[in-house]
């Protein structure tokens, strides 16, 4: 389709500057479009969707853009639709601690509204000023306290979904239980934005803590036997640790300047319970071990700082060296031996690599920084790593060329009949987000 | 081969039986005779009854796998069944299904303390499951009323809820994987080895309670958590339900989540106190709040004093803490049996399952009460207010033409109700055949298809536990009709 038939299946839609051409692209990352939407009301996504379907125009959907290095295999679909203009509270009910919000809020703008309420949604994604709730729920993305308040898959609790052909879909609701049909907002957080656009967000909130302190601890290098045992008591305590994320030293250094592998153990209650535990702590942590404790604002500061460490697809432009990110998935304590090998590829490989991971919940995030050939060796050997232990690893954030060379998501699952069935049931014409997802979903 | 069979075995003419039969081991795995299928025509929901062709119990994934390829092959409809405990009739018979019953499976299959995990067979009791790791410190957090007879197994089809899951969360939330017999009759594995987010569509969430129409979980890696340090338990009495319905809503904006905050009316005291734990609550008041706050033990003082608060401040009449763990006990007893109470003080009755935003409350309550005065029928409300999960127990008496009728038509009023003020139809019961017309006053006719198409993904031939959870296509006009 030429240019002119595309813009005109979408300026009865939309005002003309609302479609932008050339705006976004990133050459180095894909998931373009040839023109960009802007569309600020549901209606028009609805309409947008509609008129695409009938066309059979492709469409890429975006939010803040951080993910743009987070699969897909194309340089660019037909649209790209940004919701970036799509944004705002829709309803917050305090006394309810639920909030509805529109997919292009940034993380960071709905966590300064609830501040005033002292309210926040228990969720640390990558990059909060920048990411948009609608991203993070449809890449289901998370951060160290995950152990303690679980992902998005715990928090939202109603979607207000647009279908590929521009149909309303309401799941879930504004209640905090709700069993009525099936659970459909599982089926949309973490789908890649292949079966819809999400609209409006229902969220459950918590109280912000009365008080909260991040004890950073020290180990010296090497010394893996004593993190394992210091974890594993403290794991059968009765402390209650909203994250407890183990960092490689070199991402250790990287935020407070100390080369070692380093625990931090965050604490999040009323101040006798959250002294009581740093008491704890400091009487059992390992003799050779050294901690620092921070605490209120220092802790905020600590946990943003950790939240920018991963590559921003928003910034990212075409450099000499090449980045990578990968999420790990293994059995708890796994991760243990994850961040000691990321560890070891640093030396071995030439690159540089940060790497966390909750032992708690299992979850690792991983970046590397080097040559190309260094990174894509990395990538895969630790891919390899992973599964041996029983686990997976999917690649967040690569350039476009090397993703359209290596399997993102890894092998498809045995049951990827299933997916594709999901898929070609509600994205018939697959126009959302092709390619984007497991399989080639 | 198969005529063998018969003339060994089975005294049935029905060669299906006979079948299946071979395809299940030990003594008596199947059950055929009109007296034996009696007990199956329903499960805790009473009210709709259907006999099943037959009950076969398989002890492992293979043998579920080769029932369902039977089944699938000579389109014979079939569901599964854990303990029967179900109360909206998920796994009522109304095809005269071949009902695969898991309570063989029942083994504990694997206990991982240090990566909190573990495996059971779907037929594994779910209190069971916290007895056998209690010693160690640990406990699995859903625990629905029926926790000590209910199959970990039906908690997943029906993603149960429980008390506790205020501050804890629902099944959902604490499943980590399941090897599931598609109704096709191939096994899959989702979220191998119990690790979370495994790269694909979330297939672990939506089959958590999607009622048994997707597949049959015959394995399940849990979450297990670490006993908190310390749990104080509080009553507090009040003679306005207003009052009561309003401290609760205070409590959870006061910046407290406590592990439970459960509610009870004048009926419901009157139904419990006349029951098997009564535990000498006052009879003149309007409401009971059960407050279980949990966590460090440095903490726990803090958050009673705010809760005691609150409570002051809406006119609480009387606020008391549990002296020990006894009597926690005999308060959390007396409100776990609160439903088969009624039956001290009303022949039937009828559980309904609303939920709401917990700032409704109060809306709610009153309109509840005008629905029971304008059926003449006594509705009582025992709920977990923190949740804003209401469950009205509608009071009548079968014996007398017309009331079974009506009560059912006074639950659909409270639903319609909870569903006004922007909640739901059901919070934790599921929806089975009980509430399937009621899915109308909360989705409209093109969202019940989208869910319909991802059942048709799955269950294609529609011979898994057909005729549940959503309405009758085709019905629409008529229902409508009556709603106005």
């Amino acid at each position: 389709m030429v240019e002119l038939e595309l813009l005109s299946c979408f300026n009865s839609v939309i005002s003309e500057e609302q479609i932008q051409k050339n705006i976004f692209n990133c050459p180095l990352l894909g998931n373009n479009g040839r023109i960009t939407v802007f569309p600020k009301t549901e209606q028009e996504i609805s309409e947008i969707l509609h008129n695409a379907n009938e066309h059979q125009i492709k469409v890429n959907i975006m939010g803040g853009g951080t993910k743009r290095g987070y699969g897909g295999v194309e340089d660019s679909a037909d649209l790209l639709l940004s919701l970036e203009q799509y944004k705002g509270v829709v309803e917050h009910s305090p006394s309810d601690m639920m909030i509805t919000v529109k997919s292009g809020t940034t993380f960071k703008e709905l966590q300064m509204f609830l501040k005033k309420y002292n309210q926040k949604v228990p969720l640390d994604p990558a990059w909060p000023n920048d990411a948009t709730i609608g991203g993070v729920v449809a890449a289901n993305d998370f951060g160290p306290k995950r152990l303690g308040y679980g992902s998005a898959r715990d928090i939202v609790i109603g979607l207000q979904m647009v279908y590929p052909d521009g149909t309303l879909i309401r799941t879930g609701g504004k209640t905090v239980k709700n069993v009525a049909g099936y659970d459909m907002n599982k089926l949309f957080i973490g789908s890649m934005g292949t079966l819809g656009v999400i609209s409006e967000i229902t969220l459950k909130l918590r109280p912000l803590p009365k008080c909260e302190s991040v004890i950073l601890v020290f180990f010296p290098e090497n010394n893996f036997d004593d993190i394992q045992s210091f974890t594993c008591n403290l794991l059968d305590s009765v402390m209650e640790p909203s994250a407890l994320e183990l960092f490689s030293p070199a991402l250790a250094e990287k935020l407070t300047g100390n080369h070692a592998y380093m625990l931090a153990i965050a604490f999040e209650d009323v101040e006798s319970s959250v002294r009581y535990q740093a008491d704890f702590v400091k009487q059992n942590r390992p003799q050779k071990s050294t901690i620092t404790i921070l605490e209120q604002v220092k802790a905020h500061q600590f946990w943003d700082s950790a939240a920018r460490i991963q590559p921003n697809g928003r910034n990212e432009a075409a450099e000499a060296k090449t980045r990578a990110a990968l999420k790990i998935g293994v059995k708890n304590l796994d991760v243990l031996k994850v961040v000691k090998e990321c560890h070891l590829h640093q030396d071995s490989l030439n690159l540089k690599v940060n790497a966390h991971g909750g032992l708690g919940h299992g979850l690792c995030k991983v970046d590397l920084t080097g040559a190309k050939e260094d990174v894509a060796a990395a990538i895969d050997s630790l891919r390899i790593f992973t599964e041996k232990l029983g686990g997976y690893a999917v690649f967040t954030h690569l350039p476009l060329v090397l993703r359209q060379q290596i399997n993102v998501w890894g092998e498809k699952p045995a049951y990827f009949f299933l997916l594709d069935g999901i898929k070609t049931k509600v994205d018939p014409n697959r126009i959302l987000n092709t390619g984007r997802f497991v399989g080639g979903i | 081969m198969v005529t063998k069979m018969v003339q060994i075995n089975l005294k049935t003419k029905d060669i299906h039986i006979s079948n299946l039969a071979k395809l299940v081991s030990g003594p008596n795995a199947i059950l055929y005779k009109d007296e034996d299928l009696l007990a199956y025509d329903c499960d805790g929901f009473t009210i709709k009854r259907h006999l099943p062709r037959a009950v076969i119990f398989p002890k492992d994934t293979h043998e579920v796998s080769q029932i369902v390829k039977y089944c699938a092959k000579h389109n014979l409809p079939f569901l599964a069944r854990g303990a029967g405990t179900g109360l909206s009739g998920g796994a009522i018979p109304l095809n005269n299904e071949v009902i695969i019953s898991l309570v063989r499976m029942k083994r504990l299959l694997e206990i991982d303390l240090e990566n909190r995990r573990a495996v059971v067979e779907p037929g594994f009791v779910n209190l069971k499951l916290t007895n056998s790791i209690s010693d160690k410190g640990y406990y699995y957090a859903p625990d629905p009323s029926s926790q000590y007879a209910c199959t970990i197994g039906g908690n997943v089809a029906e993603n149960a809820g429980g008390a506790h899951c205020l501050k804890y969360g629902v099944t959902t939330n604490h499943i980590l994987g399941l090897e599931v017999v598609l109704p096709n009759g191939d096994i899959i594995e989702i979220g191998k080895n119990g690790i979370p987010d495994a790269p694909g569509y979330d297939l672990l969430g939506l089959l958590t309670g999607s009622e048994g129409t997707l597949g049959i979980v015959t394995k399940i890696t849990v979450r297990i958590l670490k006993n908190p340090e310390a749990k104080q338990t509080v009553l507090a009495y009040f003679d306005k339900i207003d009052d009561g319905s309003k401290a609760v809503s205070d409590i959870i904006s006061s910046g407290i989540v406590p592990a439970a905050l459960e509610m009870m009316d004048k009926t419901a005291i009157e139904g419990v106190e006349a029951a098997a734990f009564p535990v000498g609550h006052p009879k003149d008041i309007e409401a009971v709040l059960l407050i279980e706050v949990d966590g460090i033990t440095a903490g726990i003082n803090d958050q009673i004093n705010l809760i005691l608060d609150v409570c002051q401040k809406r006119n609480v009449r009387e606020v008391k803490a549990a002296r020990d763990e006894a009597e926690r006990g005999r308060w959390w007893a007396n409100r776990k049996t609160g439903f088969g109470a009624m039956g001290a003080i009303s022949p039937d009755y009828l559980v309904q399952d609303g939920v709401i935003p917990r700032s409704k409350l109060p809306e709610v309550l009153a309109k509840i009460n005008q629905i029971s005065e304008e059926n003449g029928l006594r509705i009582a409300n025992i709920f977990h207010a923190g949740d804003g999960n209401l469950h009205p127990l509608v009071l009548f008496d079968s014996r007398i033409p017309g009331e079974t009728e009506k009560a059912i038509q006074a639950g659909s009023e409270c639903l319609k109700a909870c569903a006004d003020v922007g909640g739901s139809i059901t919070g934790e019961h599921g929806v089975g055949i009980e509430k399937k017309e009621e899915m109308r006053f909360v989705f409209h006719d093109h969202e019940i298809q989208a869910q319909t198409d991802i059942r048709d993904v799955f269950n294609p031939d529609y011979l898994l536990n057909a005729g549940k959870l959503f309405p009758a296509p085709g019905r629409c006009a008529e229902v409508k009709r009556e709603l106005k």
